[in-house]
């Protein structure tokens, strides 16, 4: 049983789709019971795996038994890295299905176990992505991810929810053909699938290849639209700021992170630290592009009155701080990306919560219509606050921790403008999240007053949030506090995984290969 | 604009074409994808593995079934996001009320008539043949689900698509299009109750009625396919009924 855990963490989500699908055409009121059951299942089996990963070491699993030789059939392979972060995904998923409860009920009757069939499945599709140890298998499964992704956000009430939809879907076809081409430049040149053996296949290439390194580039470009890392974030904010809450709370945090996540794989184990440090002299550029990234998600964030929008930049940001992270070719630098991932995971979902909160209690979608909130809605205020202060990076929240490792990587090799842009981003955000702490404890001034939407007879009706909606949001804001605090047993975790890898496998300061 | 487009597309060129004369030669039987391990076990191992002449299903069905399942979830998928999108419902379970009187339907022309009459059942017949000669011969089920549900799609093109649904009303199609998907994990399930990996289908040889392991896997990757078609010839018709009635699936085109 325990060995098949990879597997059933897919099937107890693929199964709650097909009978939410199956009985909830029936009798809507199965939906939501299902949908909890499967994500509980998977929250479960996901911590069996991160326990079977820390007392046994790497997994791998092999669908239908073709395990000789390695490649004919498909391997899912979970080490530490993975386990983490499939954890993240249903924790995410969980709490997201229990905050839409009512939401979609109430929203789109009728639709209610189209919209769980969709969800269930996007969850599947990431954490399949996730595990797999085949480059082509987590192709199919981004397909699954994407095209569900795009239809939740497509089934916003606004038409504009539908003209994001459609350039979302114009922009995430052109990153995964472009990931599939790489795929099957790699195919071309290796002659397996599976990532270990293309490893193993380009280590074995004499001499350099131009096809490995036109493939390097083709999968990252292509998930680079699928991270909305700069200048290819176009279709983001307005894909996730129309949409349904419920949805902009589970693609919001999960598919820019797992696009994150999976170049990460492609570095790590695909391609190898040593070919994409040492053989590409891209660390430089790739640094420069996440220092304009953050910057320009901070300058936008800041021109946002949109909350929604203004998250969405901050997005664009965060994937900036991963994405130089990740490429400066330092130890410290690659394990802040990885528990940044799971970090940032849930300090979007806590932003993504909170302001669906606010836009069901309230009707606010925008920063200066919050006034007075901490005296309306102090426990969700309270949640939100949490999580503010992790985009800020105040200890002992993970946003804090996660900013640490990060800067200490960019000292560490050198890279001085990333750790400026980090520390500007910091500042950034500081200002804006105390802009919106002040507007709603203290309210606004009279004189600033203008433009009001609610009067003060609906005002008086403002009331807390309802706990299906509060306890989603306060876990959240537990879980980065903890996440924060254990951050040296994850990091330790994170580093198991990493060892052997060449450039970043230790954490000696001489590993400056990338600088050139 | 259409400037940025252009060099998009001239570097994009330019890029795919730079790795050229790094390619191994055209039908070099040395290149890494014909030497490697892997294809070799295919051409030499399938017959052995599982009986069946057409390795390209082998391959499909069951060496990377897995894949393969979860293309047909995204077929599922593609159906349901467009009824997500797309359907109108007013709070009417299971949607299309009896439509006023075939209009349409009642005046088609005979010629039409005849030939979808004649037409209809020899494709279907077609389809079954595709969906289960699917590893002997070029088949399978997504090819012959597209044939199934492309006769249902011509009986909404030549009668309307009220008589259309009344052969294949929307329940029914979304109910078929999930079945679809549950044979096939169904078959990946047992396996995994019968003590082996998911989709191991050498372990059915106890459920099913045959001789060994090998033929097993084979009479496995007919069932698998039989899922698959379901799923693709419900989702066909689902499409092109939404498509063409704007979701209110009444009237049509």
């Amino acid at each position: 049983m325990a060995e098949q855990y990879p597997i059933i963490v897919l099937l107890v989500l693929l199964f709650g789709a097909l009978f939410v699908g199956l009985a909830g055409m029936a009798d809507r009121r199965v939906c939501f019971p299902l949908t909890m059951t499967a994500l509980v299942l998977a929250v479960m089996v996901s911590v069996g795996i991160l326990q079977r990963v820390i007392s046994g070491g790497v997994i791998r699993y092999f669908v239908g038994g073709w395990s000789r030789p390695v490649g004919i059939g498909i391997e899912l392979r979970i080490d530490t890295i993975n386990a983490l972060v499939l954890l993240t995904i249903t924790t995410v998923g969980l709490l997201t299905a229990l905050f839409s409860f009512r939401r979609v009920q109430e929203d789109k009757t009728e639709k209610t176990p189209l919209f769980y069939v969709l969800y269930l499945l996007l969850i599947m599709g990431l954490s399949g992505m996730v595990i797999t140890g085949d480059a082509f298998n987590l192709y199919v499964l981004l397909e699954v991810s994407s095209l569900t992704s795009y239809a939740l956000i497509a089934m916003g009430k606004s038409r504009r929810a539908a003209v994001a939809a459609f350039s979302y879907i114009i922009m995430g076809t052109i990153g995964a053909s472009f990931y599939l081409l790489g795929v099957g430049y790699l195919y071309l040149r290796t002659g397996t699938l599976n990532m270990m053996e293309i490893h193993q296949a380009i280590l074995a290439l004499d001499g350099p290849s131009s096809t490995i390194v036109v493939a390097f580039v083709l999968i990252l470009v292509g998930l680079m639209i699928k991270m909305a890392f700069f200048p290819l974030f176009g279709w983001l904010p307005n894909a996730y700021s129309y949409c349904p809450s419920s949805t902009s709370c589970v693609v919001a945090p999960l598919m820019t992170k797992v696009g994150v996540y999976v170049m990460v794989r492609m570095m790590l184990t695909v391609f190898g630290t040593e070919w994409v440090f040492e053989n590409l002299q891209y660390t430089q550029w790739m640094v420069g592009i996440a220092v304009l990234a953050i910057l320009a998600g901070s300058v936008m964030a800041l021109a946002q009155v949109e909350l929604k929008k203004m998250f969405c930049y901050l997005i664009v940001a965060e994937v900036g701080y991963m994405v130089g992270g990740a490429w400066m070719a330092n130890h410290w630098g690659m394990v802040g990306t990885i528990y940044h991932i799971m970090g940032d995971a849930f300090m979007t979902l806590c932003m993504f919560l909170a302001a669906g909160i606010f836009v069901k209690q309230a009707g606010v979608v925008r920063i200066d219509q919050l006034d007075g909130m901490f005296r309306k809605m102090p426990w969700t205020m309270a949640g939100f606050v949490v999580g503010a202060l992790a985009m800020i990076g105040i200890p002992p929240t993970c946003g804090f921790f996660s900013k640490l490792y990060l800067i200490r990587g960019g000292m560490e090799s050198g890279h001085w403008g990333y750790v400026m842009a980090l520390l500007i981003s910091s500042l950034v955000n500081a200002v804006l999240f105390f802009r919106i702490f002040e507007i709603a404890y203290f309210g606004k001034k009279p004189a600033e007053g203008h433009g009001h939407h609610v009067d003060h007879s609906e005002e008086s009706v403002i009331k807390e949030a309802r706990p299906s909606a509060l306890i989603p949001l306060l876990a959240t804001a537990v879980i980065i506090v903890l996440l924060g605090l254990f951050n040296s047993n994850l990091v330790e975790l994170i580093e198991r995984s990493l060892q052997g890898s060449e450039v970043i496998g230790t954490r000696a300061l001489s590993s400056k290969g990338g600088l050139g | 604009m259409k400037w940025v487009g252009l060099i998009a597309v001239i570097f994009t060129g330019g890029l795919l074409l730079s790795a050229m004369d790094d390619f191994p030669n055209w039908g070099d039987a040395h290149s890494p994808a014909n030497a490697s391990p892997v294809s070799q076990y295919y051409i030499e191992k399938t017959i052995e593995d599982s009986g069946v002449p057409n390795m390209v299903t082998a391959v499909l069905a069951d060496y990377r079934g897995y894949d393969t399942m979860f293309e047909t979830v995204v077929v599922l998928i593609a159906g349901i996001a467009i009824m997500a999108i797309l359907r109108v419902m007013n709070g009417v379970p299971g949607g299309a009320r009896p439509s006023p009187a075939h209009e349409i339907g009642d005046q088609h022309d005979i010629i039409i008539g005849t030939t979808c009459r004649l037409l209809i059942p020899v494709l279907q017949l077609f389809a079954l043949y595709v969906i289960a000669h699917g590893h002997h011969s070029p088949g399978g089920g997504f090819q012959g689900g597209v044939i199934l549900g492309a006769s249902f799609i011509l009986t909404a093109i030549a009668k309307g698509l009220d008589p259309a649904l009344e052969r294949l009303p929307e329940k029914r199609y979304v109910k078929l299009a999930f079945v679809g998907v549950v044979i096939y994990s169904g078959f990946g399930v047992a396996c995994l109750l019968l003590g082996e990996n998911f989709l191991d289908y050498g372990v059915l040889q106890v459920l099913l009625p045959t001789i060994d392991a090998a033929e097993a896997r084979s009479h496995s990757m007919l069932g698998v396919e039989v899922g698959v078609a379901f799923t693709v010839s419900a989702i066909m018709f689902a499409i092109y009924a939404n498509l063409a009635s704007k979701g209110e699936l009444e009237g049509g085109l």
